[in-house]
């Protein structure tokens, strides 16, 4: 095979795109039947170049280095959803995708600057906004309800809240931090913040090719994690919590941890009846990637949106598993230039314009990326009078009286 | 025949199987014959390529005279295949056929190990605990047990009714046992068979006729096999009889209750026709239903409360005016008070014949159906292509609109690991028949999405050939998504990757049919249980043999046909359905069983009366003797489970071929080396 999988021959127990027949995640990539399930149902499946049914012949074949150059898989969003419907079972997101992506972006003559830029600024920065570390826990001043910081309160805490970064310096990531301080108070949490120690937690940095960036975040943020005490991490990051609970576990992370919205979806029976105020929203939920394909959370976002009082709850086309990405993952976040230069439309978008179908005043949604993209893209399409966008933790919060 | 006496010296030969590579390629079998043939009491060892070939029996025998051979071990495969082979040869030979021992060093041993020296390590201390072993054998005697002859098939479909027919016409008594109002199964709903295009009707209600009419079959419809006791020959089994509220001997099938009932107009979906139609809650459930009898439905007939008594049975109200009883004036064939019955009858063989059920389309929501309702699954295509289904054969859409375009989705619930993994084999062939009917019946453009076409059978290919020739387009790649076409044109958006072209194909069609696959009943582990039978992974029942008994289970006389094995065509069933009445039949024609005689017998004096034994027994074998306190166990009953020996406080209870002083002597060969 090519000298792409040269570098981690001296690693044995690498899994690399010579050695998958050693693993038995890697074996099942060569059980692929062809049925191309996997570019009907990519949301750039036209785009690809090479899906993954097509890598997968072009590896049998021996030709994988076209597929390397090609920079068709900068368009993979990692939505987890030609892994979700392969009927081989196939974990191409997790196992085939990433090995190949890795190689891609190395042959990269350039990467789109947008998405280097961010690279570089969670580097340099711990976030990839670029914004100074000294003001991700800022937000907190402006939160009615007192957020704590672990190492200031220097005690034990229940809940050890990890913020991540578009909450931590986004306005409207900020709106869903306050929301969820109103929704610990109220359940008598007992919960702090990393504040500004806390780093990014790398998810989109490794789903984008870059794992020696996501390893250093990684190290980092275990290494802080071990610092305090605390009986669970609790995330609104749909992302970060995907990570810590596949990924970060091998860098010896071992703790308990919660996605804000099943967190919550836990203690429904607590929230409900302090869901007094009652909301004229017909809301369309949708379908965090990271959350509900490759976790299953599909249930516990609707229970909680369905237990306010005057919301009514409409479907989107597609739903659950069929759910479309917003294209925020896997770097997607920071190519909407270099998409909008190749002349594709973008998936925020196109989700969007389903979300307005369903004549729906409001869409919630559970993953930090969510609410910008979303808001943005209803402004491109015209339909931002039409149609507000909330994190679930919002709404919850708008329900209950102060 | 020579028997050894016990102060006679033992003489074992030993003969080790090369078959062929199985073994030969991972075990040493030279060093293994050679090692046996210095352990004490062996009178010579030998390996050889086949030992079950003719030559090899032979071996056998001229051994025993020539070297006056009292005792043989053969190490080959599973006693399974070939232990009665070599028990034979034994007793040609000239000595007892229960002194022998046989050793499995294949799937014990070559099948599941690579190293040489280790493999052939355990073949030795597997060697010599049968050579221990055998010199405690004694000469036993095989029983014979009479087999009743009547036989009960179980499941009235194309399986069930060849099954039944085949064996009451060769004089046989059966009794047949349906869940469902009538016999038919489910090919009494399919329009046309593939690939010839007959009318399923036309070559089934002949046979169902037969059927109902046949002086040896005894037809119970709207019943299930509730218990099941005894064994191979003798099997006492309960059916209940669910009630239909008709009395199936008074009533002449003149369905005059049906029109005449209260309700005017069909109201409740109708299951025969996949629920696309209607019926009455008196009813029959189609044309040519056998028994040609009306059942009703408590739970939507207004002579029954809807509260349910404490059991949940129907109660019987007095709401309705009961035009039907009416109808029905002096044949007085309806009778509300109707009870569940329960009737015993004894069988000596069973053939189990329960089909399978179509995938619940609803588990994989992206293909809509139950979501869009032109999404349809192929059974309900069947009727409605068909002329005495629910639209008079007429291809309409729930709209009354006849389709242009329409998809046929291949491979739904099958070849997929998030539902069911294995082919079902016949959704090929049945896809290209509904494409050529929808085509025929509505001239509409047709797309095959498919991942490998399956054409195996005969004349197969050779109808693919002719549908593809008519027009029917197929695309290679599975339907990822259904969607509705933007701009409420009211059509369906296929995607799928045509995997040719290397293209998404995004195919706006006004239907969507769903090849749905073939899976086991719901109830399969409940009638796996009944008849101590296995299930594969899939959840079919599974075969004694894959290629050599693929209709015995591993239950004597118990048999299976059909699609509750495996999903197959009607021809594979039916032949599987003779297949399966023939070796019923073999058995009660040669009128016995021969019995293992490994069964358990109390030593007397031990027995200190204290009938722990008596109700741990499965097979009602052993009584207790008041007069004399002792346990007492009816050798044609037992079975040779050994539970009872195992349970015996006293250890008086003693089992042949299994004592304690052959089982204790066979653990210590098998450790002598460690």
């Amino acid at each position: 095979m090519s000298n792409a999988t040269a570098t981690a021959d001296s690693d044995a127990g690498v899994m690399t795109l010579a050695n998958l027949a050693n693993f038995p995640e890697g074996r099942k990539v060569f059980s692929c039947m062809q049925c191309g399930t996997c570019a009907a149902t990519c949301p750039y499946g036209d785009e690809m170049g090479f899906p993954p049914r097509a890598i997968i012949t072009m590896l049998e074949a021996g030709l994988i280095e076209e597929v390397f150059a090609s920079p068709g898989l900068l368009n993979c969003v990692t939505c987890y959803a030609c892994m979700a419907k392969c009927p081989r079972g196939i974990k191409l997101t997790e196992v085939l995708l990433p090995l190949v992506k890795e190689q891609v972006f190395t042959r990269l003559k350039e990467v789109p600057a947008e998405l280097q830029k961010a690279l570089e600024n969670t580097m340099r920065y711990g976030n990839p906004m670029g914004e100074s570390p000294r003001k991700r826990a800022l937000w907190a001043k402006s939160s009615p309800v007192p957020v704590p910081v672990i190492s200031e309160i220097k005690r034990p805490v229940d809940v050890l809240w990890f913020v991540e970064c578009y909450p931590a310096y986004h306005p409207r990531g900020n709106d869903a931090n306050r929301a969820t301080a109103k929704l610990f108070k109220a359940l008598g949490i007992d919960f702090a913040i990393l504040g500004n120690e806390e780093k990014c937690a790398g998810e989109c940095a490794r789903l984008v090719g870059e794992t020696g960036l996501f390893d250093m975040l990684t190290d980092s943020n275990v290494k802080l994690l071990r610092k305090y005490q605390f009986k669970r991490i609790v995330t609104g990051g749909a992302h970060a919590y995907d990570a810590f609970k596949r990924k970060y576990p091998a860098a010896g992370f071992d703790f308990e941890v919660h996605h804000s919205t099943p967190f919550f979806a836990q203690h429904l029976a607590r929230i409900k009846p302090k869901l007094t105020k009652k909301l004229d929203y017909t809301v369309t939920y949708h379908d965090a990637c990271a959350l509900g394909r490759h976790n299953g959370f599909y249930d516990e976002p609707r229970a909680l949106l369905a237990a306010i009082p005057g919301v009514k709850l409409v479907e989107m086309t597609h739903s659950g598993v069929n759910s479309i990405c917003c294209g925020g993952g896997g770097g997607g976040m920071w190519l909407d230039t270099y998409y909008a230069a190749k002349g594709y439309e973008r998936l925020s978008e196109r989700r969007v314009k389903e979300a307005l179908d369903t004549g729906a005043n409001a869409l919630a949604v559970s993953c930090p990326y969510e609410v910008s993209r979303f808001e943005d893209a209803l402004k491109v399409v015209g339909g931002d009078k039409r149609m507000v966008v909330r994190d679930v933790v919002e709404l919850l919060a708008e329900a209950m009286e102060d | 025949m020579a028997n050894i006496k016990a102060t006679e010296q033992p003489r074992i030969g030993v003969y080790i199987c090369h078959c062929g590579h199985n073994i030969a390629a991972t075990i040493d079998v030279a060093a293994v014959a050679k090692f046996a043939e210095k352990l004490p009491g062996v009178a010579l060892a030998r390996d050889y390529k086949y030992m079950c070939s003719a030559p090899g029996q032979d071996l056998i025998q001229s051994d025993i005279e020539g070297h006056k051979l009292n005792r043989v071990v053969v190490a080959s495969c599973s006693p399974l295949l070939h232990e009665h082979t070599f028990r034979n040869a034994t007793e040609k030979g000239g000595i007892n056929p229960f002194l022998f021992q046989m050793v499995n060093i294949r799937e014990h041993n070559s099948w599941v190990h690579t190293d040489r020296a280790i493999a052939t390590e355990k073949a030795k201390a597997q060697v010599q605990g049968a050579i221990r072993r055998v010199a405690g054998h004694s000469a036993l005697e095989t029983k014979r047990v009479p087999i009743h002859p009547d036989v009960l098939v179980v499941g009235g479909g194309i399986a069930g009714i060849h099954a039944a027919m085949t064996l009451a016409n060769a004089g046989k008594k059966v009794y047949l046992v349906e869940r469902e109002p009538s016999i038919g199964g489910h090919m009494a709903k399919f329009d046309k068979t593939f690939p010839t295009l007959d009318c399923a009707a036309c070559i089934l209600t002949p046979k169902m006729s037969s059927v109902g009419s046949h002086p040896n079959i005894t037809l119970w419809s709207y019943s299930e096999v509730a218990k099941v006791d005894g064994f191979v020959g003798n099997y006492t089994v309960q059916v209940k009889r669910k009630p239909r509220y008709i009395n199936e001997d008074l009533c002449t099938g003149c369905q005059e209750c049906i029109s005449s009932c209260v309700f005017k107009e069909p109201k409740f979906p109708d299951e025969f026709n996949e629920r696309l139609g209607k019926r009455r809650p008196v009813y029959i459930p189609f044309a040519q239903a056998t028994p040609q009898v009306v059942l009703i439905d408590p739970e939507v007939c207004l002579n029954f409360k809807r509260q349910k008594g404490p059991n949940g049975e129907p109660v019987v109200g007095d709401k309705c005016k009961k035009t039907c009883v009416e109808a029905c004036g002096e044949n007085k064939a309806i009778d509300f008070t109707q009870k569940e019955e329960i009737k015993e009858i004894q069988v000596g063989t069973v053939i189990v014949a329960t089909g399978f059920k179509t995938f619940d389309a609803t588990r994989v929501p992206y293909f809509g159906y139950g979501k869009y309702p032109n999404v349809y699954t192929s059974l309900e295509v069947e009727r409605l292509v068909n002329a005495s289904g629910p639209t008079g054969g007429h291809v309409v859409l729930r709209d009354g609109k006849e389709p242009k375009t329409i998809a046929i989705a291949h491979c739904i619930g099958s070849r997929d690991e998030n539902t069911n993994r294995h082919c079902s084999r016949v959704c090929c062939m049945y896809s290209l028949k509904l494409a050529h009917l929808l085509k025929e019946h509505t001239g509409a453009e047709i797309y095959n999405f498919y991942i490998d076409m399956r054409t195996p059978g005969k004349g197969f290919e050779e109808f693919y050939q002719s549908v593809a020739a008519e027009g029917v387009h197929f695309v290679r790649g599975k339907i990822a998504d259904v969607y509705p076409e933007a701009g409420g044109t009211g059509k369906l958006i296929v995607q799928a990757e045509d995997t040719l072209l290397g293209r998404v194909r995004k195919q706006p069609v006004d239907m969507v049919v769903l090849a749905v696959g073939l899976e086991p009943q719901a109830d399969a582990q409940d009638v796996r249980r009944m008849f101590n039978m296995s299930c594969g992974s899939e959840g079919f029942f599974l075969e004694r043999h894959p290629k050599l008994a693929p209709v015995s289970t591993f239950t004597d006389g118990v048999f299976i046909a059909g699609a509750c094995q495996s999903p197959k065509d009607i021809p594979d069933t039916v032949a599987q359905a003779g297949a399966a009445a023939a070796e019923a039949m073999a058995l009660i024609d040669k009128g016995h069983v021969e019995q293992e005689p490994n069964t358990a017998f109390i030593i007397e004096d031990e027995c200190s009366g204290c009938k722990s034994c008596v109700p741990l027994c499965p097979y009602t074998a052993i009584t207790f003797d008041e007069a004399k306190k002792k346990a007492v166990i009816n050798e044609a009953l037992c079975k040779g489970c050994g539970t009872c020996v195992a349970s015996c406080p006293s250890g008086s209870i003693k089992q042949n071929l299994f004592e304690d002083g052959e089982i204790f002597a066979e653990i210590e060969g098998v450790l002598a080396q460690v």
